[in-house]
């Protein structure tokens, strides 16, 4: 890869708002919204947010963050009251963005499973597939149904200081947060009914019967016969929350890993009455855990003999094992190639600009301006082993240049994108807040792109992180209808 | 159902019975404790309901053998870190065991195990006065009942269902048998006293643990005959927290469940019917109340391990 045409620019540019035209007023598609709010006055907006959060509270909306005490570490799910509205225009760009990424990507997995033409054809360096810790060997010649791997995927959008719309993250393993998009709207509905008076806003509850009917027809006994069910960590995992909401949402059984049995190649549920034969497994635990007799055999979260199962075309697992190959950060800049080599189309969204630590000429420029860089750690989510470079420490710089130094291959490294802003209602007041945009895509009998996403605000003011694990929150967001 | 979601919602409930129980018992004890004679020390007053509750071995080596007191014991039944089965970790059980079982239970349940979390976990942490402590423990038992009302109202029938009755009616007859046990022995320490006028308050107070106190009298209106009272608690068959009562309604949960092929289940379960139907007042009080409910208590305890072994693994 080249070193970039474009470096990063000098200095703290000002991200767009998505808001405010300018000082004095709102864009078009706010003014209503913002006359409402103008009219209702700060009193009636201060009840509707404790309303919003006591809501919450009972409904046990919760996250639970890794690595604090034993016993209370669920969090109350935060929620900004203020919708975020984005246009049909704006929306069917993003859609026909995200389709085109997805059919591109299944493609990748796929021929790098099979035949590897994109490698052979120079397209992609094999060592950054080889040395990928996501790329699976073991499961090497195994063709999923359809060819299809990421049944779910959640990828992150910006938008940069100009409004663009721009790829941060495709997150193909186990994508989280659409339960929070759909509780978002529930309260949003609950809480502030006449916001939809003013608005025709697509509907994005309907997402778990889309799932489902794509979680069906991976049967192998057909869509008619299908026992489906979603496997969780437990109550302690992060996302537990969602892993009910879903299993509920879909009325499919909501099982963990000591649940199941494989026996002949076929897995089973342990019930109270005897075994049960599984067609379809929505996994939400990373394929290190899935099957200790082929992946990690010290993790007891898995399934012993599931990937033999599924070799056997016994039982489907969503998404594929192996995708994670797919969303790792030092795939992520080739994801434009790879749309251009297997669908011969220009990107419609573009990536954030992005360095290659195993490039010398990268890393040099990258070391040289470390306080403008966002350096991540390729095979991690969530806002762990990451380095924000405006709001680092020369001590910590040091240490991730160390740690750069050590595996390249480990790291990548954009410029800071000052994410665009948006009004919050902060303690009484509204204030500007960056956030992001994390929509759902399902490829099932096609692909579809749910009108709406989870946005994260980072609710630290002047925070560029929106992950809820390190302090952000989230918004409703409007899709509109044209 | 899947064999852990029946193990979580069977424990759901017995946490939760467990946790009404024990507010039921505090609650009963502190009004004891203005009731009864002015020479009883609170030790004699306390004891028990950490006999009952099965906490006394932790107490004691917190505080040592001989330093019982009400404050103390307040703080160590409603949030003692140390006691396995105090209020507030029944309460922690009984959220994490709903949660396990979310996709189970209703919304409307999910909420009320929540709005009990919130409501009770700093609570009873916290310093819990003589003052505070009776009202807690009537609305502690009044969210009990909400919880249990929804859950009759809301949740549908079927295994799900019939796994909460069950781990109710174990807990609640795992209760009135110690109870009754740890409590009639204070009341009659020597066998020779039987049939002897005995202390109003001391029965009242029995049989206001088991919500039973009303109800005895319209059906026995001659006084606290001990006999009357143990037939009355234990073979009542109206009476909704006697012990036959809570047998037969786990029977009743059981068939629902269907024990097909659950050979071991089976045989414990009618084991403790059969005790229950083959003893009454008469035989109890020749062979002794104790023994009676030790047998009762070990054939329960055989119960729930044929359960776990047979439906739960």
């Amino acid at each position: 890869m080249p070193p970039l045409s474009s470096p990063a620019s000098s200095g703290p540019k000002t991200s767009y708002h998505e808001f405010y035209a300018d000082d004095f007023s709102p864009r078009d598609h706010y003014r209503l919204l913002w006359d409402h709010i103008r009219a209702t006055g700060n009193n009636a907006l201060e009840t509707k947010d404790h309303e919003s959060q006591l809501a919450l509270q009972t409904e046990g909306v919760t996250f639970t963050v890794y690595g604090e005490s034993e016993e209370e570490i669920e969090r109350i799910w935060p929620f900004d009251l203020i919708p975020r509205i984005i246009t049909a225009p704006e929306w069917s760009r993003i859609e026909s963005g995200l389709k085109q990424r997805v059919k591109a990507l299944n493609l990748f997995l796929e021929d790098l499973y099979g035949e590897q033409k994109i490698i052979k054809d120079g397209v992609i360096p094999p060592e950054l597939i080889y040395q990928g810790k996501d790329f699976r060997r073991e499961i090497v010649g195994i063709v999923p149904p359809r060819g299809i791997y990421t049944h779910i995927s959640g990828i992150d959008i910006i938008r940069d200081e100009q409004g663009d719309f721009l790829i941060l993250e495709d997150n193909l393993r186990t994508p989280s947060g659409v339960s929070y998009m759909i509780e978002n709207r529930v309260i949003e509905r609950r809480i502030l009914p006449e916001f939809f008076n003013k608005y025709r806003v697509r509907r994005v509850e309907h997402y778990p019967s889309l799932l489902l009917d794509a979680l069906r027809c991976l049967s192998p006994r057909g869509k008619g016969t299908a026992e489906i069910v979603l496997l969780t960590p437990g109550i302690y995992n992060s996302a537990y929350f969602e892993h009910t909401f879903l299993a509920k949402e879909m009325g499919i059984e909501l099982a963990e890993g000591r649940d199941m049995v494989t026996i002949n190649d076929i897995v089973y549920l342990k019930t109270t009455k005897g075994l049960k034969r599984v067609d379809v497994i929505y996994r939400r635990i990373d394929d290190d855990y899935l099957d200790p007799l082929i992946f990690r055999s010290d993790s007891s979260l898995g399934i012993a003999g599931v990937i033999n199962a599924w070799r056997a075309g016994n039982v489907a697992i969503v998404n594929a094992p192996g995708s994670g190959i797919a969303d790792d950060k030092a795939v992520y800049p080739f994801v434009p190639d790879i749309i251009r080599y297997y669908l011969g189309q220009q990107p419609i969204l573009k990536n954030v600009p992005t360095y290659q630590m195993t490039n010398a000429t990268d890393r040099e420029y990258v070391f040289d301006n470390m306080e403008r860089m966002v350096v991540k750690a390729v095979s991690e989510s969530g806002g762990y082993g990451m380095l924000m470079g405006p709001s680092s420490t020369p001590a910590l710089r040091k240490e991730f240049m160390d740690r750069v130094l050590e595996n390249p291959r480990n790291y990548i490294a954009q410029p800071v994108v000052y994410l665009s802003r948006h009004i919050c209602y902060m303690d009484g007041e509204l204030e500007a807040r960056h956030l992001d945009l994390r929509p759902f895509v399902i490829y099932g009998e096609d692909i579809q792109v749910v009108p709406g996403g989870l946005t994260r605000v980072a609710l630290r003011k002047g925070s560029l992180v929106v992950n809820s694990s390190q302090g952000g929150g989230s918004k409703d967001t409007w899709v509109l209808a044209e | 159902m899947l064999s852990r979601i029946a193990d979580s919602m069977y424990w759901m409930a017995r946490y939760l019975e467990r946790a009404g129980e024990t507010a039921r018992l505090m609650e009963i004890n502190l009004l004891y404790l203005v009731e009864a004679e002015e020479d009883m020390g609170e030790e004699e007053k306390w004891r028990p309901v950490l006999e009952i509750t099965a906490a006394l071995p932790q107490y004691v080596e917190l505080y040592g053998d001989d330093a019982i007191t009400t404050q103390r014991v307040l703080q160590f039944v409603c949030g003692g870190r140390t006691n396995n089965n105090s209020i507030r970790t029944c309460l922690r059980l009984f959220r994490e065991n709903a949660r396990v079982a979310r996709d189970r239970i209703s919304k409307e349940m999910w909420e009320a195990v929540n709005d009990i979390w919130m409501t009770y976990n700093e609570r009873l942490r916290g310093s819990i006065t003589l003052e505070k402590a009776s009202n807690l423990f009537v609305e502690l038992r009044n969210q009990v009942a909400r919880f249990n009302g929804l859950l009759a109202a809301t949740m549908m029938r079927g295994e799900a269902y019939a796994f909460c009755q069950l781990g109710g009616c174990v807990e609640r007859t795992d209760m009135i048998a110690r109870i009754l046990d740890v409590k009639y022995h204070i009341i009659l320490p020597d066998i020779h006293l039987v049939g002897s006028a005995l202390d109003y308050y001391q029965w009242a107070a029995l049989l206001k643990s088991l919500s039973g106190f009303e109800a005895f009298r319209r059906t026995n209106q001659s006084g606290f005959e001990p006999k009357a009272v143990v037939d009355f608690a234990v073979f009542e068959h109206d009476f909704p927290r006697s012990l036959v009562f809570s047998v037969d309604r786990a029977g009743a949960a059981l068939a629902n469940i269907g024990l097909e092929g659950k050979e071991k289940t089976a045989a414990a379960f009618a084991a403790l019917q059969s005790l229950l139907a083959s003893s009454n007042g008469e035989t109890v009080f020749t062979n002794g109340l104790h023994e009676f409910l030790e047998q009762v208590l070990s054939l329960l305890a055989g119960f729930h391990n044929a359960l776990a072994e047979e439906f739960f693994q």
